[in-house]
């Protein structure tokens, strides 16, 4: 029952996230050299790093992109079992860094389970919504299974602690109970039970409170929030057009994070709102295509995963983007595959390989379609793709 | 509802919730980068610039002969990038260790430290410098700051005044030529990141710094000294509280020397109280006394009023003076007399005579022969706070007010008027602007401005001046100026002894004693004149107290060869400033022009070192040595052919290879 792919993938996926990620070494370049050079004695030295992050990346896309989507169904419950292990292990032995344990490191190679613990965790609500169906309205059989994974992984994400990874598994988790034609009054009842603890989780760290009041406050950033205000003032720096490539002033030393959670507002500043807007653009380039495969989707299984993965990484970049130009409150959000950081880009490009493999799967890119256009010239060939 | 509806249509949702989200984000683009960006710039800008003033250098104060009284010392901070400096670690410990005497674990220690910047030693001597090789050793910071210098401790400290802590003039000279002296502070621009490290900007021109003009005194410190010397001597001989010495070129002008006691010293000037930090030959008032005579003298002379010889009775020391509708005045003499003539009542300083003779002179005349003499008016000397004396006008006189003036009451004069005043008398009757601003010259000793004697006018005839010179010689030779006398010497003067006005009334007992004079009569070249507050010795009188001073003080000047030499043509320079590139900029090493070098670019015969120098200065240089120099790039000047040193002739082509400045500066010559 296995359809092999093929047909054509997306191109257009693959160029745009390509796109951004070969724009990303150039930016991350710009925004890491003079950190890399005082506090590493290299330039380049974050470079270099981002590159490999990147091959990574693009060689783990390419993989996913041939592996048939329909043998991750089998996988996902393996997978969140293996993202609770991980992510535990992570929680006694993860390497601290910024008096937070993320990290799980192998000699010197280290990955944030976290990232991996959202696919996995997505994937496997894919699969739990595609193959329970009608039964996912049942709140013993159906509601509360799924629940019970997106609460332990929430859970031990956000004991990291990691909060805002933690609230974005959830949030996403949520978006695909809720198209997954849970009951509204279940949904409800969830987000109702979870309000109280996390208010409470909000302020049992100073730093999280100072966060959530500044924003809330809405005063000056410049004031309260140091790096939210260099952010912004790069992106004004930019104005228009940006002061071009490498010109960056926000990089040294203004602007912390700038190759990592803040390289939007390099972005800004060196390519100014062109260069914003056309970030932006590969984004919902990204949303239009991700959502157009899951339109034509074989299967509610590829439908749910290409749903799963285009929301994962828009809403990603999109709160990353707003987070840099104050629109949430400050958070660690990377955005997918351009800033600076292995799991984020790895785990992203993989998804999109995943996504790639539905879209050879569909029929929207048959291999014969020109023939079809041009007639029966040579209908032995013209049978292989699916033509209706 | 179908399932898959319901499916699309919270599908439908999820979109729209991240178009929406598309929306909010590019809407917040929108306003930073497009509506708001030149707030933003603007905050933006400012934190990647910072504006480095380089100070200017004050400049320098030289007496008439070329002598530095005030200049600049430097203080240096030297600090360290330890990341630049890590191979030179040992050495650059070993150095400071024995410069400084600090143990060397004291400059490992900071040397070895994270940061990029560590304070090594703070303001010290700027001497220090010359034992570091600063230009051999890499990541070494040199910031120097200039500081005002006194050369000469004790000497004119009134005159000379002092400056701020920001180096502003707030008191005599400093004060007076301030706008001279001070300069143009330059400034550079950097670019600062988010560690407060800045490094040169190439957008904005670095401003150079316009160092301070040079101020050329008449005064001359070698009499300045004698002055201040024999001043100290007289009043602590006479018990007194204070004096003033003045020394006066009457020919021109030119005030030669101003001594005041008690002394102050500029280095330390706000130490002293106010009332002696005052320079009082110009700020502060007295009653003349007799040395007021040279008024009733000149206008009765002028007038024909009298003849030396012309006789007058002198009432044996009381002479009362009915003033009509009022009370009488009662005059007295310091000694009896009987009938004098008039040259005799000069000598003798009889008040009833010249009270007498105020009569004959009548009240108008009186007063315009004062005011022709300059009472009441300020000299303009040049000094900051001079006050202008105080002379009623005859229709304000009451009617002993005459009689008073004629020897010198009812009058409020500076020591500097007295002392101008008698110089017409020397200058054959013309009065001169008394000065001290003789010249003003550039960085590299050019002059800007140059003072030239300034004729103001003819107070009395030539005859009469003559007439003058010998009734004040007189005085010396036979009166109360004999102490003045010096064997050999035609000196003419006049001593004063005025009861001080304290208080609303005279005290008795509290007296000025003055004495003022010229010599040789015979071509006047100094007048002196020399004032003690209340002497509280066995003398009160300025002949016995003033007047040994004055005879002392000549006796010197009559042995000082050079006292009759005009203002030296300077080719002297200020060599105590450090040429305003020296004044790095954080992380930017200079290195420093020595003394020797600088000055030898103003050697004639020789061509100058001008390597180092910007352009514009350098061509300067080249110039006023009457080289003639051919630029080759621009910025700086690497390297000069031919060479310094060499044997120069006048108009001598001076080939100049420059490079820009960021480039030069890294590279040491």
């Amino acid at each position: 029952m296995f359809k092999t792919h093929h047909n054509h993938i997306d191109i257009l996926v693959l160029i745009a996230v390509l796109t951004l990620m070969l724009l990303s070494l150039g930016i991350v370049y710009s925004a890491s050299a003079s950190y890399a050079q005082a506090r590493l004695g290299d330039s380049e030295r974050v470079l270099i790093s981002h590159a490999v992050k990147v091959s990574l990346g693009i060689l783990g896309m390419f993989i996913a992109m041939q592996i048939d989507y329909h043998r991750l169904q089998r996988l996902t419950k393996f997978s969140v079992i293996v993202t609770v292990g991980f992510l535990m292990i992570t929680l006694i032995l993860g390497g601290e860094t910024k008096g937070v344990t993320r990290w799980l490191r192998f000699s010197n190679l280290g990955f944030q389970p976290s990232e991996f613990a959202k696919y996995a965790l997505l994937f496997h609500l894919c699969a739990l919504i595609a193959t329970k169906g009608e039964l996912i309205q049942d709140f013993k059989k159906g509601f509360l299974p799924m629940m019970f994974w997106i609460g332990f992984v929430t859970m031990l994400v956000m004991l990291q602690p990691n909060f805002s990874m933690g609230a974005m598994i959830f949030l996403l988790s949520m978006v695909m109970v809720f198209l997954g034609r849970a009951r509204l009054s279940h949904i409800t009842l969830a987000a109702v039970a979870l309000i109280p603890v996390l208010i409470a989780y909000m302020l049992s760290a100073d730093y999280r409170r100072e966060r959530v009041m500044t924003f809330l406050s809405g005063g000056s950033p410049a004031k309260s929030n140091y790096q939210l205000w260099q952010g912004i003032l790069a992106f004004g720096n930019g104005g228009m057009f940006g002061v071009g490539p490498g010109e960056s002033k926000q990089r040294e030393f203004f602007l912390p994070e700038s190759y990592s959670d803040f390289v939007f507002s390099i972005v800004g500043e060196e390519y100014g709102f062109i260069g914003t807007m056309f970030f932006m653009l590969l984004f919902l380039l990204i949303m239009y295509r991700g959502f157009r495969i899951a339109k034509y989707a074989g299967d509610p299984f590829g439908r749910n995963l290409a749903i799963a993965i285009t929301s994962a990484v828009t809403l990603y970049a999109l709160i990353n983007a707003g987070v840099t130009l104050g629109i949430f409150p400050t958070t660690g959000l990377p955005m997918p595959f351009v800033s600076y950081g292995g799991s984020s880009m790895v785990f992203s490009a993989c998804a999109i390989g995943v996504l790639l493999n539905i879209s050879s799967q569909t029929d929207l890119y048959p291999r014969a379609r020109q023939i079809e256009v041009l007639g029966s010239i040579q209908p032995s060939e013209a049978t292989v793709g699916k033509v209706y | 509802m179908s399932i898959s509806s319901t499916s699309r249509t919270r599908l439908r949702l999820l979109q729209i919730a991240i178009l929406i989200l598309f929306g909010v984000v590019i809407a917040r683009l929108v306003q930073i980068q497009i509506l708001d960006s030149q707030k933003y710039r603007e905050i933006a800008q400012r934190q990647y610039q910072a504006k480095i003033v380089l100070p200017a250098i004050r400049g320098s104060i030289y007496d008439r002969n070329g002598i530095v009284i005030a200049s600049n010392s430097m203080i240096v901070s030297l600090a360290a990038d330890p990341m630049l400096a890590s191979e030179d670690v040992r050495s650059i410990a070993n150095t400071f260790s024995k410069i400084f005497g600090k143990p060397k674990q004291y400059y490992l220690q900071k040397l070895h430290s994270d940061s990029r910047f560590v304070w090594l030693e703070r303001k010290v001597n700027g001497n220090f410098l010359r034992k570091i090789n600063v230009k051999h050793i890499e990541g070494l910071v040199v910031l120097q700051e200039p500081k005002r210098l006194y050369y000469h401790e004790q000497l004119a400290g009134q005159l000379i005044g002092c400056t701020d802590i920001d180096n502003k003039g707030i008191a005599g000279v400093e004060l007076a030529f301030d706008a001279q002296l001070r300069g143009k502070d330059g400034y550079v621009v950097f670019q600062r990141d988010g560690l407060g490290r800045a490094r040169p900007s190439v957008d904005y021109p670095r401003q150079d710094p316009i160092n301070g003009h040079g101020i050329v005194l008449t005064i001359d410190l070698n009499l300045q000294a004698i002055a201040e010397k024999e001043l100290k001597k007289g009043i602590e001989k006479n018990k007194a509280e204070g004096g003033i010495v003045i020394l006066l070129q009457p020919k021109t002008g030119e005030v030669l020397a101003l001594a005041q006691y008690p002394s102050i010293n500029s280095n330390d000037f706000g130490d002293y109280n106010l009332a002696d930090q005052k320079l009082r030959a110009v700020t502060d008032l007295f009653e003349p006394g007799s040395l007021f005579k040279i008024v009733t003298a000149s206008a009765a002379l002028e007038h024909d009023m009298v003849t030396l010889q012309k006789e007058f009775f002198a009432e044996n020391g009381v002479y009362v003076v009915s003033a009509a509708g009022g009370k009488g005045r009662k005059i007295t003499d310091m000694h009896k007399y009987g009938w004098l003539t008039f040259q005799e009542a000069m000598e003798v300083s009889s008040n009833i005579v010249m009270a007498k003779v105020s009569d004959l002179i009548g009240s108008e005349r009186f007063y315009r022969m004062s005011r022709n003499y300059g009472f009441g008016v300020a000299t303009n000397v040049g000094f900051p706070g001079e006050v202008k004396g105080v002379l009623k006008k005859p229709v304000e006189w009451s009617g002993t007010t005459l009689n008073s003036l004629s020897f010198g009451y009812e009058v409020g004069v500076t020591p500097i008027q007295i002392a101008v005043a008698y110089a017409a008398v020397a200058n054959n009757g013309m009065l001169m602007k008394p000065y001290i601003f003789a010249r003003e010259q550039a960085a590299m000793g050019q002059t800007v401005w140059e003072a030239q004697p300034e004729k103001i006018r003819n107070v009395i005839s030539e005859s009469t001046a003559q007439t003058l010179k010998g009734l004040f010689e007189g005085v010396v030779e036979r009166g109360t100026g004999a102490p003045a006398k010096i064997p050999g010497v035609r000196i003419a003067g006049k001593t004063g002894t005025s009861r001080k006005y304290i208080e609303g009334r005279y005290e008795t007992g509290t007296y000025t004693a003055s004495f003022v004079g010229f010599f040789p009569v015979e071509d006047p070249q100094i007048v002196c004149l020399v004032m003690m507050d209340n002497p509280r010795g066995d003398n009160y009188t300025g002949g016995t107290t003033s007047a040994p001073v004055f005879r002392a003080i000549a006796e010197q000047l009559l042995n000082y060869i050079h006292l009759f030499k005009p203002i030296a043509p300077m080719a002297h320079v200020s060599n105590n400033s450090i040429p305003e590139r020296d004044l790095p900029p954080k992380n930017v090493h200079r290195y420093r022009i020595t003394e020797e070098k600088k000055a030898r670019a103003f050697e004639a015969h020789s061509i100058p070192d001008v390597r180092g120098y910007s352009v514009r200065r350098a061509i300067t240089v080249l110039t006023v040595g009457k080289f003639q120099p051919i630029v080759n790039g621009s910025g700086t000047v690497v390297s000069q052919i031919p060479t310094a040193g060499q044997p120069a002739t006048e108009g001598m082509k001076i080939t100049l290879v420059c490079q820009p400045k960021a480039v030069s500066t890294l590279t040491a010559r």
